[in-house]
């Protein structure tokens, strides 16, 4: 898959900007798979011109990011994504996809999914090696996806931070 | 307990808009009456499976913004990219502000995250609303005994350390009120309430990993 990761644009992990392989990523609905693709904590992030601190977040790596739509932050969505985040000092050697990639993600025990759009990069996953997240007896461990607080939401409740997720594609 | 956690044929969202339509508000009612019709916790809320929506709702809804007024139960909020909602709380609705709490700590100026049903007078009957809440990727910059002083992107943040609330999670360790480990310059992932009156954020829950090469 072509890197077309080039260093402008405002970002929360600093300067970098994200292109897919379809060419910049948008907020419409599309069709969500049913190929396993990954598992592990799901997390959640502002982005856009939202309130608070996030009145900064920015648009994110791809620039069309909004905490209002379902979205996503991906950690492998470049190559100068992965340099910052880093999920395989944790062990996940999580696959590129850039702005654009659809995935659904599924919270592993209720079975609530979400459909969202690849829109940033993140989260650092290096940062929280080993951090885990449970239900039912079934922890799933690393942080592999950034969710916005619309997407979040639609399967769990915002105040938890985390989340036991399967991700499709 | 409410009819949406215990299996009942009655889901989450059956009973909010009932409760919307029956003008179910408690604005002012305070916990006892909420409780009797639903839980107050969002966590506990979302504990049980979600069962698939109503068939007449094909997505949960979702509103953004700052509240502008309260009238009564309902909330007009003004979306961060110039839209306008309405959002009604309902007995049904579930609201955080630092804790799981009653719509009575909701304030003008305060942000607002929302989920719920679309009415047909144009509002939205929530089953959850967060207050203020925000999940920052942040690095500690400075440690007092009542505040962190965090770095968020370019921008400081100082987060207040509430005595009976904040806690603190080790490399995934089970939450603990000792800050004594915290140290300057780690990456730490802070759930809090931002303070609209000073842009500051009060903590929660303040999450800090063993860092890279740590993994099982």
């Amino acid at each position: 898959m072509p890197d077309r990761a080039a260093a402008v644009g405002h970002r929360r992990f600093g300067r970098v900007r994200v292109a897919g392989p379809h060419g910049p990523a948008h907020d419409g609905r599309m069709a969500c798979g049913s190929t396993s693709l990954w598992n592990g904590e799901a997390t959640w992030f502002c982005c856009g011109n939202a309130w608070g601190p996030c009145a900064a977040a920015g648009g994110g790596a791809c620039g069309t990011c909004k905490s209002s739509k379902l979205q996503a932050a991906w950690p492998n969505a470049s190559q100068a994504c992965w340099d910052i985040t880093r999920p395989d000092l944790c062990g996940e050697k999580l696959p590129r996809r850039g702005c654009g990639s659809v995935m659904k993600v599924r919270h592993q025990c209720s079975g609530a999914s979400v459909c969202v759009t690849v829109s940033d990069c993140g989260p650092r996953t290096r940062s929280f090696c080993s951090e885990s997240s449970c239900c039912d007896g079934t922890c799933r461990t690393n942080r592999v996806i950034d969710l916005t607080p619309a997407a979040f939401s639609a399967i769990g409740s915002l105040s938890t931070g985390t989340l036991p997720v399967v991700i499709f594609e | 307990m409410s009819a949406y956690r215990t299996g009942d044929p009655l889901d989450r969202r059956r009973f909010l808009t009932a409760a919307a339509l029956r003008g179910a508000t408690v604005v002012g009612s305070g916990v006892i009456g909420a409780t009797a019709l639903g839980a107050l916790d969002a966590d506990a809320a979302f504990a049980a499976p979600l069962r698939s929506l109503d068939p007449a709702v094909a997505d949960a809804t979702f509103v953004e913004g700052r509240i502008t007024g309260i009238d009564g139960g309902l909330l007009a909020v003004a979306g961060s990219w110039g839209t306008y909602a309405r959002v009604r709380v309902t007995a049904a609705t579930s609201v955080w502000k630092v804790r799981a709490t009653t719509a009575d700590a909701i304030a003008t100026g305060d942000g607002l995250y929302a989920r719920g049903v679309p009415m047909p007078d144009g509002t939205l009957a929530a089953d959850a609303v967060w207050v203020n809440i925000v999940h920052l990727h942040t690095t500690v910059r400075g440690i007092e005994k009542t505040r962190l002083h965090l770095a968020h992107g370019s921008h400081e943040i100082v987060g207040h350390v509430l005595a009976d609330t904040t806690s603190v999670s080790y490399s995934g360790a089970a939450p603990t009120a000792d800050l004594s480990r915290l140290r300057i310059g780690q990456d730490a992932q802070v759930l809090g309430a931002w303070r609209p009156s000073d842009d500051s954020v009060e903590l929660v829950r303040v999450s800090v990993g063993p860092g890279a090469g740590h993994h099982r």
